[in-house]
C-alpha cells in the first residue's frame, strides 16, 4: 500500500484521496508534485511500505535522491520519519551519508578556531550537570584520544536509526530496547527541555551542541564524558565559520508547524509549484501569467460611478400623511374666526340703556343750553383763589411761560380753564412763551391760542405769545430749561430767534419769567415740574401755577397745600375752570356744568341700582345654599 | 384762494371731527370696523405728527439751524456756545445710533448708560429735594400751633383735617412695613397687634386714596364724552 503525505501536514493519506483528510491539503493536483513524479521516477513523499524493507536492506544512496528530496532539510525528514514511526514501520536504515551529516550537524555547531586551540570555557556547570547524570568526569582529552566513529554509541532518540544503520555489523533494534545513558536520562530530567518519546532533529541539534561543550570541556581533563561521545572524532570546523552564540532552546512546536518552516537550504528562485497547468490570465493588468487570480475585466473595469436619485422615496399612504399634516399646520396659522355672537344680546342690550341713561340727561342739558345748576364758586374749589391772585399779580407785559403738557383727550375738561386764563394774560398784554414736553403740545397750543388772541382782535401776531416747540429729553430737558431756557429752546416753530428780541432778550434762567403755568393732565408731568423747576423757581419767589385735570388733583394738590406751598395756585377740573371764570367775570357757561351734574347723578344712580338688583339677586341663591 | 381755503378749513375739520366722533362713540356697540379705523387714523396721525415735529423742531432749529446761522453771520461767539452746548448731544446721539445695528449694539452700551445714569440721578435728585423733604416738613407742620387759624370754628377744622393727615399718613406707612422681629423657636413671626390695627387703617387710606382716583379718572371721562357731546351739536348746529 503506498500513501501520500500531504504536503502541507505531513500525514500519510490513501492514495485515491484527492485531498487531505486532515488538513484538506490537494494531494495530486497541487503545486507540489516533484519533478522526479513527472520524470517517471519515484515521488519521495509517496512512502511504499513494501519498499520500506529494500530501502532497509540497500539503503539509501545519494545518488538516488532527487533534488527536491535534497532540499528538503534534515529536521523534515526526521519529522516524517519520526512520524511515520507511530504509524507504519519505521524505516531502519538510512543512507551513512545523512548519518554522517547528523552527526556533523552535532559536532559542527559548537565552533573551533582554527588553530587547534581550544579555549577555556567556564563549563563548571556541564561538568556538573555530568557528574550528576552519574558519569564521573574523566580528563579525556579529544586530541588525546580520537573517538572511534564505529565505536560510538548512537542513542537512537537522537539520531534516529539512521545512526544505528550506519554501524553496519550492529543490529537494528527498536527504539524501545535502545537503552538510553544514565547521563542522559539523568540530563534530561534536569533540562529544561522535556524530551518525550523521541527527540526531534532540533533538540538533538541542541543536546548535541551540550556534547560539543563537554568535548571542548574535556580538554581541561576535569570532566568524564561518555565512552560514545569520547569515540565521536571531532570534525576540523572551516576557518570562515564563525564562533556561535549563546544557544537559546528552540521551542517545541507541533508537528504541522514544523511543516510549515520555510526551508532555508532551497533557493528563492527555485521554482516551487508547477505552473504549466495553471490558466494563464487573459484580461486585466496581469494579462499573460500563470497561476495567478485572474481577474476578471469586469471587475476593474473603470466606469462612471452610478447617479442615485436623491429624491425621498414615499410611498403613497406616508404622502397622504405629509400632506394631511402640511394642511394641519396651514390650518395653525389661520387666524380663526371668531364665532359671530348676535347683535342684540342681553349684555349689550345692558350697555346700550346705561349708555342712554348717560347721554340722554347730557344731550337733553347741552341741547337746552340748561343753566339751573349753580356754578361753583371761586371760594368752594381749593386754590382758585390763590390762582387768580397769582395771575392778577403778574406785572403787565411780562413774559409768562405756559407749558401745555395736557393730551387733547382732555381738552374738554381743561379747556374752559385754560381758555380764561389766555384771555386774561391778553388782557395784561403779558408776552406768552408756549413750550411742551409731549409732540402733541405744540399743535394744542396752536390751535388754543389762536381764537384767543383773535378775540382780541390781533390775530397771527408774536406780540402776545411765541411757540418754542417741543422740548426734548423729558426731565432731563426741564432741567436744561430750569437752567437755560435759551440753550435748550433757541428758536420758535417759526424759525425766529425769539431771545435776541424783547421781552424775551431779557431772559436768561426761568426765573426771568413772571410766571410758571403748568397745564397738563398727568400728575407724573406736574411732578416733574415741581421737582426739577420748583426749586430753581423758589430762589427768586417766581410763582409755579398748575391747571390741570380731575385724575391728576389728588395727586398735585399736596403740593398745593403743603406748608410752604410748592404750587401757589391751581385750577383743576371743570368745577375750577367755572370758578376761575366767575373769579374773573366770565360767567358764561353752555349747559356744560348742568349736563356734568346730572351725568354724575345719573352716574350715581347707576351704581346704586345695579348694586342694589345685583344684591337683590345674590339673596335667593344664598338662601338655596343655606338650604342645601 | 387761500383765504376761500382758509375759510373751508373750519367746516372741513369739524365734519371730520364729527365723523371721528361718531366712529369712537359706535363702540357702544361693540368692537366694528369704524371703531378701529378711527383708531388707526389716530395712532399714525399721532405717530407721523411726532416724527415731523422732532425734526422740524429739534434736529432743524436746535441743531442746523444755529450752525446755518452762526456761519452766515460770522458770529464766532454763537458757534463757540454751540460747539459747547449742541455739539456734545449731537455727538452723543449719532454714537447712540449704533444701537440700530445690531452687530454694534454693543457700541452705544456707554451713551446709553450715561443717559440711564444721568436720568436716574436727575429723578432721584429732583425727588429728594422737591418731593420728600418738602413733603415731610409739610406733614410735620401740619399741626404747627403757630399756623394754626384764630377763629375757634376754622381751628377745629383745621385739628381735625391735620390729625387725619397726619394718622393716614403714619398707619399707610405702618402698612408698608413687611418686616417682623425673629421670634423664639416655634413660635409663628407676627406683627404686634397695635401694628396691625395702624395697618388695616393704613390699608383704608390706601383704598379711599385709589378709589378718590377713580373718580377722578371716571370724572374727566365724563367731562370727555360731554364735552364730545357739546362738540356733535355745535356741529350740527353749525352745519344746518
Amino acid at each position: 500500500m503506498t500513501d501520500i503525505i500531504c504536503p502541507l501536514c505531513g500525514k500519510p493519506n490513501p492514495p485515491e484521496l484527492d485531498e487531505c483528510k486532515y488538513c484538506q491539503a490537494p494531494l495530486n493536483a497541487s503545486g507540489f508534485l516533484a519533478p522526479s513524479d513527472q520524470e517517471g521516477q519515484e515521488n519521495p513523499f509517496i512512502v511504499s511500505s513494501g519498499d520500506s524493507d529494500q530501502s532497509e536492506s540497500q539503503g539509501l544512496k545519494p545518488e538516488s535522491t532527487s533534488p527536491l528530496e535534497q532540499a528538503i532539510p534534515d529536521w523534515l525528514k526526521n519529522t516524517e520519519a519520526n512520524f511515520l514511526e507511530g504509524t507504519e514501520a519505521k524505516p531502519e536504515s538510512q543512507a551513512p551519508d545523512d548519518i554522517a551529516e547528523q552527526i556533523d550537524s552535532l559536532l559542527s555547531q559548537p565552533s573551533t578556531p582554527d588553530n587547534g586551540v581550544q579555549p577555556d570555557i567556564d563549563d563548571d556547570w556541564l561538568a556538573s550537570l555530568l557528574a550528576e547524570a552519574g558519569g564521573e568526569s574523566s580528563p579525556l582529552s579529544l586530541q588525546e584520544e580520537p573517538l572511534d566513529e564505529k565505536e560510538v554509541p548512537v542513542n537512537a532518540d537522537l539520531t534516529g536509526p539512521s545512526v544505528e544503520e550506519s554501524n553496519g555489523d550492529e543490529g537494528v533494534l527498536p527504539p524501545a530496547q535502545i537503552e538510553k545513558p544514565d547521563w542522559l536520562t539523568g540530563l534530561e530530567a534536569s533540562s529544561k527541555i522535556k524530551v518525550e518519546g523521541e527527540i526531534t532533529p532540533s533538540e538533538a541539534f541542541v543536546i548535541g551542541a551540550g556534547v560539543a561543550d563537554t568535548v571542548e570541556s574535556a580538554d581541561t581533563g576535569s570532566m568524564d564524558i561518555p565512552d560514545w561521545i569520547g569515540k565521536i572524532e571531532p570534525e576540523e570546523t572551516p576557518s570562515d565559520q564563525e564562533e556561535p552564540g549563546p544557544q537559546i532552546a528552540p521551542a517545541e512546536l507541533p508537528g504541522w508547524l514544523e511543516a510549515l518552516r520555510p526551508d532555508d537550504s532551497v533557493s528563492a528562485t527555485e521554482p516551487v509549484e508547477d505552473l504549466s497547468a495553471a490558466d494563464v490570465v487573459t484580461a486585466g493588468p496581469l494579462v499573460g501569467l500563470r497561476g495567478v487570480i485572474n481577474a476578471h475585466p469586469s471587475a476593474i473595469r473603470a466606469r462612471k460611478p452610478p447617479t442615485y436619485s436623491i429624491k425621498l422615496r414615499v410611498t403613497d399612504e406616508q404622502r397622504a400623511r405629509v400632506e394631511m399634516m402640511v394642511a394641519l399646520l396651514a390650518d395653525e396659522q389661520k387666524p380663526k374666526p371668531l364665532p359671530s355672537q348676535p347683535v342684540l344680546t342681553s349684555r349689550n342690550i345692558f350697555r346700550l340703556v346705561i349708555a342712554a341713561a348717560l347721554i340722554l340727561p347730557i344731550a337733553w342739558m347741552i341741547i337746552t343750553g340748561s343753566q339751573q345748576v349753580p356754578a361753583p364758586q371761586p371760594g368752594e374749589v381749593p386754590g382758585v383763589v390763590d390762582f387768580t391772585q397769582q395771575v392778577q399779580a403778574i406785572p403787565a407785559g411780562s413774559p409768562v411761560l405756559l407749558a401745555f403738557d395736557y393730551e387733547a383727550g382732555f381738552s374738554g375738561e381743561m379747556n374752559l380753564a385754560i381758555s380764561t386764563l389766555i384771555n386774561q394774560l391778553t388782557i395784561k398784554n403779558n408776552f406768552m412763551t408756549l413750550v411742551t414736553t409731549i409732540p402733541s403740545g405744540p399743535a394744542l397750543a396752536e390751535s388754543l391760542i389762536s381764537p384767543s388772541t383773535s378775540l382780541e382782535g390781533n390775530p397771527g401776531s408774536y406780540s402776545y405769545y411765541t411757540n418754542l416747540g417741543y422740548i426734548p429729553g423729558g426731565t432731563l430737558g426741564l432741567v436744561g430749561l430750569a437752567l437755560s431756557p435759551k440753550s435748550v429752546l433757541p428758536y420758535s416753530l417759526d424759525g425766529v430767534n425769539v431771545w435776541q428780541s424783547a421781552p424775551l432778550d431779557t431772559v436768561a434762567t426761568i426765573n426771568d419769567f413772571s410766571a410758571i403755568i403748568v397745564l397738563t393732565n398727568d400728575p407724573d408731568t406736574a411732578r416733574s415740574w415741581v421737582e426739577q423747576v420748583g426749586p430753581v423757581l423758589k430762589e427768586d419767589g417766581t410763582p409755579l401755577l398748575i391747571v390741570t385735570s380731575s385724575q391728576a388733583e389728588p395727586l398735585i394738590r399736596p403740593y398745593y397745600e403743603a406748608n410752604p406751598s410748592q404750587v401757589q395756585g391751581m385750577v383743576s377740573s371743570l368745577a375750577g375752570g367755572l370758578a376761575y371764570g366767575r373769579s374773573v367775570g366770565n360767567i358764561q357757561q353752555n349747559g356744560e356744568w348742568d349736563a356734568f351734574s346730572i351725568a354724575i347723578t345719573a352716574s350715581v344712580l347707576i351704581i346704586l341700582i345695579g348694586s342694589i338688583s345685583r344684591a337683590v339677586m345674590k339673596l335667593p341663591m344664598s338662601g338655596k345654599k343655606k338650604e342645601s | 384762494m387761500l383765504e376761500r381755503i382758509s375759510q373751508l378749513a373750519d367746516p372741513i375739520g369739524v365734519i371730520i371731527g364729527f365723523a371721528l366722533t361718531i366712529m369712537v362713540l359706535s363702540y357702544l356697540i361693540g368692537d366694528n370696523i369704524l371703531f378701529r379705523l378711527a383708531i388707526s387714523i389716530f395712532i399714525g396721525v399721532a405717530s407721523g405728527y411726532a416724527a415731523v415735529l422732532i425734526l422740524y423742531n429739534v434736529i432743524l432749529y436746535q441743531v442746523l439751524v444755529p450752525v446755518i446761522q452762526a456761519i452766515t453771520t460770522g458770529k464766532v461767539d454763537n458757534l463757540l456756545t454751540y460747539a459747547t452746548h449742541v455739539l456734545p448731544a449731537v455727538l452723543l446721539g449719532i454714537w447712540m445710533l449704533t444701537k440700530a445695528s445690531p452687530r454694534l449694539s454693543r457700541g452705544g452700551t456707554p451713551v446709553l448708560a450715561l443717559l440711564t445714569g444721568v436720568g436716574a440721578a436727575t429723578v432721584i435728585a429732583g425727588a429728594v429735594r422737591g418731593t420728600i423733604f418738602p413733603q415731610v416738613g409739610a406733614s410735620a407742620n401740619l399741626l404747627n400751633i403757630q399756623t394754626a387759624p384764630e377763629e375757634l370754628s376754622r381751628l377745629v377744622g383745621w385739628f381735625i383735617n391735620g390729625l387725619i393727615i397726619l394718622v393716614g399718613t403714619v398707619t399707610t406707612l405702618i402698612y408698608f412695613k413687611f418686616g417682623i422681629k425673629r421670634q423664639e423657636e416655634g413660635v409663628p413671626a407676627q406683627h404686634s397687634v397695635i401694628l396691625e390695627y395702624l395697618s388695616t387703617a393704613g390699608q383704608g387710606f390706601i383704598v379711599i386714596t385709589l378709589g378718590v382716583l377713580f373718580a377722578g379718572v371716571y370724572i374727566a371721562t365724563l367731562i370727555a364724552l360731554i364735552d364730545r357731546i357739546q362738540f356733535l351739536w355745535d356741529s350740527i348746529i353749525g352745519i344746518f
